[in-house]
């Protein structure tokens, strides 16, 4: 039995190793955040280890190569050879593809590439309107990312929010309307994972903010909310910045 | 070998390299790997789930324990099959390993599809999250129920009617099936436990790596705003949230939260028609069918669903 032929054999439990390596791992290093939401960590481990257990034992029970009367008895045919050679390749090449994108890269959030795909504030049901309602009113030394942001995106008003204070912390993205002055400090809403992630965002007006922070780093911003000193640009009412620090991207990047 | 295997694994990831490693690659190539992952990491209990469900069933339960308490008329089965996923609350990805495990205890092949269509929409969970999102009054969740029996039964008689239901499965599948023989003891199950998990393994996990790096790359791909675009024209809107559906293949447990937020784009027959299509039909779930249907049977199936929930769709758009 040629090396094709043996990853072909166990393509099946090495792609499993691969996950429940790789789950295990992000679970140990509370990196499961930035792919699923946490809701789901317990039963992902718990699945992940009963699957660690079932591989350890294929590998011990099942036999290493299959007898040739096992299920393919028709080996010495081209095409059927062929046909092999050509799934025994492509099982490698899932296999490095595996290993390359989950054990060997490391983990990492969505970048403003998707902030730009799927449309900044784009999402309603990231930011329920009978929320905003409590909101106002309420006291907003314990205000999160997103209640800020449905305050502003569900129309609590400039009057509301002038002057007011907030410390948040997001990926800085680009305005699209005055990519010059102004940036969001923008933060992913996660229902169940990654895949239906919606941008959410708080724009900051900064003239000449890309001389000191770069796009997809990471900011905690101390800021008064005020009408955007640029009429023409999109945003009505920004946050006027008073510090804005650098951070590490925190453990759990997504809000839920 | 195992123990080698998995210690390769793990120094490979304790020796990866630091985080910014990938500063030099492109924000769309990182965030193509990180929806795959995603895919992967949120799918994988679910198919494992799904295994050991399928490995109970096939192995562990008493011969014709199932069967036995099923009616006897297809009429009537077919039915009972849709709200098996009541009891069995797995999503999509875990239905297709449960439903080999059916056919293999001889469910027909057309059984197989009306559990396989219905049973991510008739479950607990799925409805639960529906109404979660929509409400009860609005008739989204009702018509999401509704259309997800009626079109997993039609689909399923369409199917009975076929003369060689053998036909419609995949050469590997149909010697899987003939592989089955599960008597003996404790020892000798546990054995065929293992066996069956390898080979169900063998056939389920390249198909959701392949899907979870096709839902990825087109995630990345696609842009939503040209979807949003036709979200108020009552045809257009029903074919974009469709075309949406397959493409983010979102689990159906939580799909409802994802689409709300087109809740006031779309109409709401465009918003039915993407929770009755997604959970049958997506790219992920094409590619662990194929390991089970052949490829001109997916394709069928896929237009008939298509077909179905844009009627339905539709339907509602004009009608309500």
């Amino acid at each position: 039995m040629s090396f094709r032929q043996l990853l072909q054999r166990w393509r099946g439990v090495v792609l499993c190793l691969v996950g429940v390596v790789a789950t295990l791992w992000l679970g140990a290093t509370g990196g499961l955040a930035l792919y699923i939401h946490p809701r789901y960590f317990v039963f992902t481990v718990v699945m992940a280890v009963i699957a660690a257990v079932l591989v350890l034992a294929a590998f011990a029970i099942v036999p290493a190569r299959e007898h040739s009367h096992e299920r393919h008895g028709h080996e010495q045919a081209d095409s059927h050879q062929r046909r092999r050679r050509l799934t025994g390749a492509g099982s490698g090449l899932i296999i490095a593809a595996a290993v390359t994108a989950l054990l060997v890269l490391p983990p990492s959030t969505l970048s403003t590439a998707t902030v730009t795909q799927r449309g900044m504030n784009g999402s309603t049901s990231a930011l329920p309107k009978a929320d905003t309602a409590k909101l106002v009113g309420a006291d907003n030394s314990s205000f999160t990312f997103r209640d800020w942001v449905s305050l502003l995106q569900q129309g609590a008003g400039t009057q509301y929010l002038e002057g007011k204070q907030a410390t948040v912390s997001g990926l800085v993205t680009p305005d699209k309307s005055d990519p010059e002055n102004v940036f969001f400090v923008a933060r992913f809403v996660v229902t169940c994972c990654a895949v239906d992630a919606q941008p959410i965002g708080l724009p900051v007006y900064r003239p000449g903010w890309k001389t000191q922070f770069q796009p997809d780093s990471w900011v905690e911003v101390s800021a008064t909310f005020r009408a955007n000193p640029n009429t023409g640009g999109n945003e009505r009412t920004v946050l006027i910045p008073t510090t804005i620090i650098p951070i590490e991207r925190p453990a759990e990047p997504y809000v839920y | 070998m195992g123990v080698a295997v998995l210690g390769i694994m793990v120094a490979v990831r304790v020796f990866a390299p630091p985080a910014s490693a990938t500063s030099g690659m492109a924000a769309a190539a990182r965030d193509f790997v990180s929806l795959s992952i995603s895919v992967i990491i949120e799918s994988l209990p679910f198919v494992f789930l799904g295994i050991v469900l399928s490995i109970g069933v096939q192995i562990w339960l008493p011969e014709g324990f199932l069967l036995r308490r099923l009616p006897r008329s297809p009429a009537l089965r077919r039915p009972l099959l849709s709200l098996l996923g009541m009891l069995l609350p797995v999503c999509e990805c875990g239905n297709v390993p449960l439903a080999r495990g059916l056919i293999v205890k001889g469910l027909t092949v057309a059984e197989s599809m009306t559990f396989v269509f219905a049973a991510p929409i008739l479950n607990p969970v799925t409805i639960i999250t529906t109404q979660q999102a929509f409400g009860g009054g609005n008739g989204i969740l009702a018509s999401r129920i509704a259309g997800g029996f009626v079109i997993a039964n039609l689909i399923g008689w369409i199917y009975s009617r076929h003369p060689g239901q053998e036909s419609l499965l995949t050469v590997q599948f149909q010697e899987e099936c003939s592989l089955e023989d599960h008597a003996g003891g404790r020892n000798r199950r546990v054995q065929q436990s293992v066996q069956l998990f390898f080979r169900e393994t063998n056939a389920m996990m390249p198909a959701l790596f392949i899907g979870a790096a096709v839902a990825g790359l087109i995630q990345v791909g696609v842009p939503r705003d040209v979807l949003v675009a036709v979200g108020s024209d009552p045809v257009r809107s029903v074919l974009a949230l469709m075309l949406l559906a397959f493409v983010v293949a979102v689990c159906s447990n939580v799909d409802a939260f994802f689409i709300l937020s087109f809740g006031a784009t779309f109409m709401p027959g465009s918003i039915v028609a993407f929770l009755v299509f997604g959970p049958m039909i997506d790219v992920k779930m094409l590619a662990l069918l194929r390991t089970t249907f052949t490829a001109k049977t997916l394709l069928q199936l896929t237009l008939l669903a298509a077909l179905c929930a844009a009627v339905l769709g539709l339907g509602i758009n004009y009608v309500v």
